[in-house]
């Protein structure tokens, strides 16, 4: 029998077994185990039909260790309505796929997300089919307990990413917090969440978000500049169906949190970590990580690894002149750099169209300025 | 299954330790054996970047080591082989992060599933070679035919003799130019051989298509054409046990070479 292990989930293959009397016996020699107790349990059953009563007293057997029986994976019909009766998950275990938690899906550029959406009316998406051998729901499922485990672990290893500052600290001395207490208070006082918007907007967003939110006065600027082209792009991009932004408790959260400003190159090898959002004035080359609860803005070329909103913030961001980077995280979402953009160079001009990541939909999605 | 556990090893940085662990790597699992290539380089790795995996890499040695995932998670799959995986290096940590016995119990675990388990060696003598030898049971001392190359590969034999784990070691001749070896400016294949007295288990020429290969993140076995890919191809069939002749590697590119080197033929017939 092999036994699966996802972090906080037991995967028990009893795939082979045949009969009910069989899986029993070997599923309470497994149980005995220490490593089985307070787990969230998936069985694998194979042909076998377990009527009612059999299926309750394997739930009893692992309620018995403290732990519950989440899902089972059958291939027979009768099972599988039994298992429904009783309220047990009923999906597809794949357990060599369950196991990779790489990012297999590439992160899409806006572009990419119009053609997917014109492509998903005609037909099936075809990235998604080719990228997923296993089903959706499962992969969505690992993603999400191992992000859960990955941010937990940094909230406990809080101590060695002060470390981590300290070390950037040494190294560069121009660095400075901002803690923008102001925008808490404004907040605290307005009650309706149209009023924010209309109202913490104006007074509350810095010179980046002006630069990059598609905010009114932006457009104005580009309008005078040259009217003609920007608006026939905006027209084609009206296709792209963008989730409403709402403001939301996330938009308070990301906008109370503290700040760092770090005016260096950040090279290989280094890690920054911190609880907040991060902007940085220098290039991120590739093989460091940064790592913010908030914002990640990089005034130069973002190579490395980013995650923003690491404590699980949905509507955090990343931000870039140009966006090269080899992993982009936000809060629980995962992607990795289309192998097709592989660019061992970038090359440094003066005319960068600055490029923002956020998550559309659950994915992570890279939007170019005017987007 | 118990896989056999090989380290790549070398002494001299720049040699080629990297090119030849991916390298061998690919062309093993291209055979159809199940191949893992671990990366001891901790904070200078570049393996991943060789094989051009370096955007799936979630986890790395040292996360499997401190217990945050579990060893399968951090196996990254190669993008075309299904029979090659790779165990990165972290790239923020040092070579303290990871312990001789650590990396033992790792790769005994490795060689439960895999047939072959190939270790990346950093350069030099210190720790992180002390602990990439720890679980091997088989070496391969990569070097040049320069003579900085050559003494560091002998210390490298003389520690590799002295280890405990270390049952035998082959060596591989790097970047050899038969042109300078003709001209006398290049020690020959048989001098390296004699100086340090070890078996050689293959010959690499020199070959430019090396840098293309590593900048495309491609290794170089999967290019039929190239010299230095066929060389590699040949070493990973001797290690299997194959008993393969030595590939010709001088041979002139250019059609007056070609034609030298046929005429020369003749005359050495017409002599016999």
């Amino acid at each position: 029998m092999e036994q699966f292990l996802n972090d906080n989930m037991y995967v028990i293959d009893l795939g082979e077994l045949n009969t009910a009397p069989e899986i029993i016996f070997e599923l309470s020699s497994i149980l005995d185990k220490d490593e089985v107790k307070n787990k969230r349990i998936c069985l694998k059953l194979g042909n076998v039909d377990l009527n009612q009563a059999q299926l309750l007293s394997i739930k009893s057997l692992i309620t018995g260790i403290d732990s519950t029986l989440s899902c089972v994976d059958t291939k027979s019909v009768e099972t599988e309505k039994v298992a429904l009766s009783l309220g047990i998950i009923v999906s597809n275990i794949s357990a060599e796929n369950s196991m990779e938690v790489a990012p297999t899906m590439p992160y899409k550029m806006a572009e990419e997300l119009k053609e997917d959406i014109t492509n998903t009316e005609t037909e099936e998406n075809e990235d998604i089919v080719e990228e997923s051998d296993i089903s959706e729901e499962n992969l969505n499922d690992v993603i999400v307990e191992d992000n859960e485990n990955l941010t937990s672990e940094k909230i406990e290893g809080a101590s060695e990413n002060k470390e981590d500052n300290e070390f950037i600290q040494q190294n560069s001395q121009i660095e400075k917090e901002v803690l923008s207490e102001e925008p808490k208070e404004t907040i605290n006082s307005v009650i309706d969440n149209k009023i924010i918007t209309e109202a913490t907007k104006e007074e509350i967003q810095d010179e980046l978000d002006v630069i990059f939110g598609s905010t009114p006065s932006q457009t104005v600027f580009y309008d005078m500049e040259n009217p003609s082209e920007v608006y026939e792009e905006r027209e084609e991009l009206t296709d792209i169906i963008v989730p409403e932004q709402e403001y939301t408790k996330e938009d308070i959260e990301l906008e109370s949190f503290p700040t760092k400003y770090i005016k260096q190159t950040i090279r290989s090898g280094q890690v920054i970590n911190y609880e907040g959002n991060i902007v940085i004035i220098g290039d991120c080359h590739p093989g460091c990580e940064v790592t913010a609860f908030g914002d990640i803005t990089v005034w130069g070329i973002l190579s490395g690894i980013a995650h923003a909103g690491a404590g699980g913030n949905q509507k955090a961001r990343v931000r870039a002149l140009k966006m090269n980077a080899i992993q982009l995280r936000i809060a629980n979402c995962y992607s990795r750099r289309p192998d097709s953009l592989n660019t061992v160079y970038v090359e440094k001009t003066n005319s960068f169209t600055p490029e923002e990541a956020r998550i559309v939909n659950g994915e992570i999605v890279v939007f170019k300025m005017n987007d | 299954m118990a896989g056999r556990v090989i380290v790549i090893t070398s002494g001299k940085g720049g040699v080629g330790k990297t090119t030849t662990s991916a390298n061998i790597g690919t062309a093993l699992a291209k055979n159809g054996h199940s191949v893992v290539l671990v990366d001891t380089d901790i904070g200078l790795r570049n393996l991943d970047l060789l094989l051009g995996l370096e955007n799936r890499i979630v986890y790395t040695l040292v996360d499997v080591v401190e217990e945050r995932c579990k060893l399968k998670q951090a196996l990254v799959k190669d993008k075309k082989n299904p029979n090659l995986c790779l165990l990165a290096a972290a790239q923020t940590r040092d070579k303290s992060s990871v312990s001789a016995e650590q990396l033992k119990k790792i790769t005994e675990k490795l060689k439960k599933d895999y047939d072959y388990i190939l270790i990346d060696c950093p350069a030099g003598i210190e720790q992180g070679f002390q602990t990439a030898i720890a679980g091997a049971t088989e070496a391969i001392v990569v070097t040049t035919p320069e003579m900085s190359a050559v003494r560091d590969a002998d210390r490298i034999i003389g520690l590799l003799e002295a280890a405990d784990g270390i049952e035998s070691y082959k060596l591989l001749l790097n970047r050899v130019r038969p042109n300078m070896i003709k001209s006398k400016d290049m020690m020959s294949v048989e001098d390296v051989e004699n100086i340090l007295s070890c078996q050689k288990i293959g010959v690499i020429p020199e070959d430019t298509g090396i840098i293309t290969s590593t900048n495309r993140g491609e290794p170089i076995v999967n290019n039929e054409k190239s010299l230095a890919g066929k060389a590699y191809i040949n070493v990973a069939r001797r290690i299997d046990g194959e008993d393969v002749p030595f590939l010709d590697i001088d041979e002139p590119k250019d059609i007056v070479g070609k034609l030298k080197k046929f005429l020369s033929g003749l005359k050495k017939q017409g002599k016999e």
